[in-house]
């Protein structure tokens, strides 16, 4: 049975939102994913998927927030404790038991509620080995970059061309928190932070949601949909603890491209993928995980990006949305925005930032420091 | 450059202001409990030897990733280690300044699955990875048996 994407709903992504509560921009992104869709979610949807983890949110038991603002009041709701792709990836396999016809997925951010976001990051270091060490979580990333940095000879002037593409993509992108006209030298200029990594190598915070409605084919045939077909999905994490993990490759995306490309029959990913979302919400990250998901050789990424390969232009358009470091870092709703970034290339909806021809993207998702887990989803243009 | 700085301070608008308070203990298990009365009794690193696999694991835990067996030995790490991957942190664990900038860096030990993250006490001028390093423990009565009874990583003494 295929499974497609039939509606696609976003908010703005913004620094803060301070005049709707986290519950109103679900509501938004549910209405606008609906209104995309043509559902009614009180009478076609079968399941409700939330992503959220309860630290985020500010309370406890997240799961019995969701149904009102989803339209899924007394139907069947669950919440992954991942990112949106993860919760994608449920969805997925929720229809293909045929139980179910039309699943939703949500992920958000309202991180501009938390006074104390760097403390919760801090969180999900380990309480005896790392935390008591007192270092700012970043730490891990900084670490991570001077690792693939040097395994892969990239020179940091490729994090330079990253941030400065990837924010001046956002310049096209309407919900982007952060678009800006950034040169290669104001990256290099810009406060060190986490050496390597500098104040513009790392991604800023943004609240937004994302709602995406899936459905099996007949049902998006009944509800005259024109769907974008889900592929292939994924998901692996590495060793969970920061001693025995793989610093320099992101096992974690390697293994779950691995797993998506089998399902989607891709088999030379670097000749098939038209379009790819990533995660960069450190500037390395791009570059490491085109390595991972095999769309450069290992330590070629960075040496592409300096000729402009990812660019709209190049040979493979990488984050045209933006990423995270042009749109904001909405945490567990990372993912889901790159699934539906590429929902819309697929579909021609992308506006000023539409790659011509585009009829397979990858989205790649990472749980953010200090997790090494990431899911994959290769998604196929219709019919 | 317009467009870099935005606020994200919603504490300037209406809200209720709350927080989730949670206290814990952490126990460090049976590979912990080997581990840290080493470090503190003695001053030195122990790591979980796998047989099966000949994989001796820092931190030690009492099961094998690759494996699944249940591990019960503990062996010695060499006493010298080397910087696999450093960096200079500008800011503290709370986004404050650091001033002046601390210098962290992930240490291997040769054949020893694994390694340790801890500060690395050398300027940041003077920290370069791959440099040969052992851990400086704190004086026998100042330690409690936890990590923070290792001061951090200094440089070797044959490379000094
Ligand atoms: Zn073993």
């Amino acid at each position: 049975m295929r499974v497609g994407i039939i509606g696609v709903g976003l908010t703005a992504f913004r620094p803060s939102t301070p005049e709707y509560s986290w519950k109103e921009l679900m509501f938004e992104a549910a209405s606008r994913a609906y209104a995309d869709a043509g559902v009614d979610p009180r009478a076609d949807v079968g399941s409700f998927v939330t992503c959220a983890e309860d630290y985020y949110e500010g309370f406890g038991i997240f799961d019995e927030f969701v149904p009102d603002q989803l339209g899924a009041a007394l139907r069947p709701t669950c919440t992954v404790s991942g990112d949106g792709l993860q919760g994608l990836a449920n969805a997925f396999m929720q229809i293909q038991t045929g139980l179910i016809e039309v699943a939703v997925v949500e992920a958000h951010s309202k991180i501009s509620d938390v006074l104390t976001p760097i403390g919760i990051i801090e969180h999900g270091l380990d309480p005896i080995w790392n935390k008591p060490l007192g270092f700012h979580p970043y730490v891990v990333a900084g670490l991570e970059a001077a690792a693939y940095l040097r395994a892969t000879h990239t020179p940091t002037k490729a994090l330079d061309a990253v941030v400065s593409k990837t924010r001046r993509n956002a310049l096209r992108n309407p919900i982007a928190a952060y678009g800006a006209a950034v040169d290669m030298d104001h990256v290099a200029a810009s406060e060190a932070r986490f050496e390597p990594l500098r104040s513009l190598d790392i991604s800023g915070p943004a609240d937004g949601a994302v709602v995406l409605v899936l459905a099996s084919d007949r049902a998006a045939r009944r509800l005259h949909a024109n769907p974008v077909w889900i592929r292939g999905v994924g998901w692996a994490s590495d060793s969970p603890s920061l001693e025995t993990r793989d610093w320099a490759g992101a096992t974690y995306a390697r293994l779950a491209a691995g797993m998506a490309y089998r399902l989607a029959k891709v088999r030379r990913p670097s000749s098939e993928i038209d379009v790819a979302e990533v995660d960069d919400r450190f500037s390395y990250k791009e570059l490491q995980h085109l390595e991972a998901l095999g769309l450069a050789k290992s330590g070629e990424a960075g040496k592409a990006a300096l000729r402009g390969a990812y660019a709209a232009d190049g040979r493979l358009p990488v984050n045209i949305s933006g990423g995270s470091l042009g749109c904001g870092n909405v945490f567990e709703a990372t993912g889901l925005h790159r699934a539906a970034e590429v929902a819309l290339q697929l579909r021609g909806d992308a506006g000023s930032r539409q790659i011509d021809g585009a009829k397979v993207g990858v989205a790649q998702a990472w749980r953010f420091v200090p997790s090494a887990t990431g899911a994959v989803a290769v998604l196929g243009a219709g019919p | 450059m317009t467009f870099l700085e935005r606020t994200t301070d919603a504490r300037r608008y209406r809200a209720w202001e709350g927080n989730m308070e949670a206290d814990y203990i952490y126990t460090s298990g049976l590979a912990g409990q080997r581990f840290f009365v080493a470090l503190r009794d003695e001053g030195r690193l122990l790591a979980a030897r796998c047989t099966a696999c000949g994989l001796d694991y820092l931190p030690p835990r009492i099961f094998c990733e690759e494996c699944f067996a249940e591990l019960t030995e503990f062996v010695p790490v060499p006493p010298e280690g080397q910087v696999a991957s450093l960096t200079v942190a500008h800011q503290d664990r709370t986004g404050a300044l650091a001033s002046p900038p601390q210098v962290w860096a992930f240490v291997t030990f040769k054949g020893v699955r694994g390694g340790l993250l801890h500060r690395l006490l050398a300027t940041p001028d003077a920290a370069r990875p791959g440099m040969r390093v052992h851990i400086r423990v704190r004086p026998r009565e100042a330690r409690t048996g936890t990590i923070a009874d290792i001061e951090g990583f200094e440089p070797a003494r044959s490379t000094k």
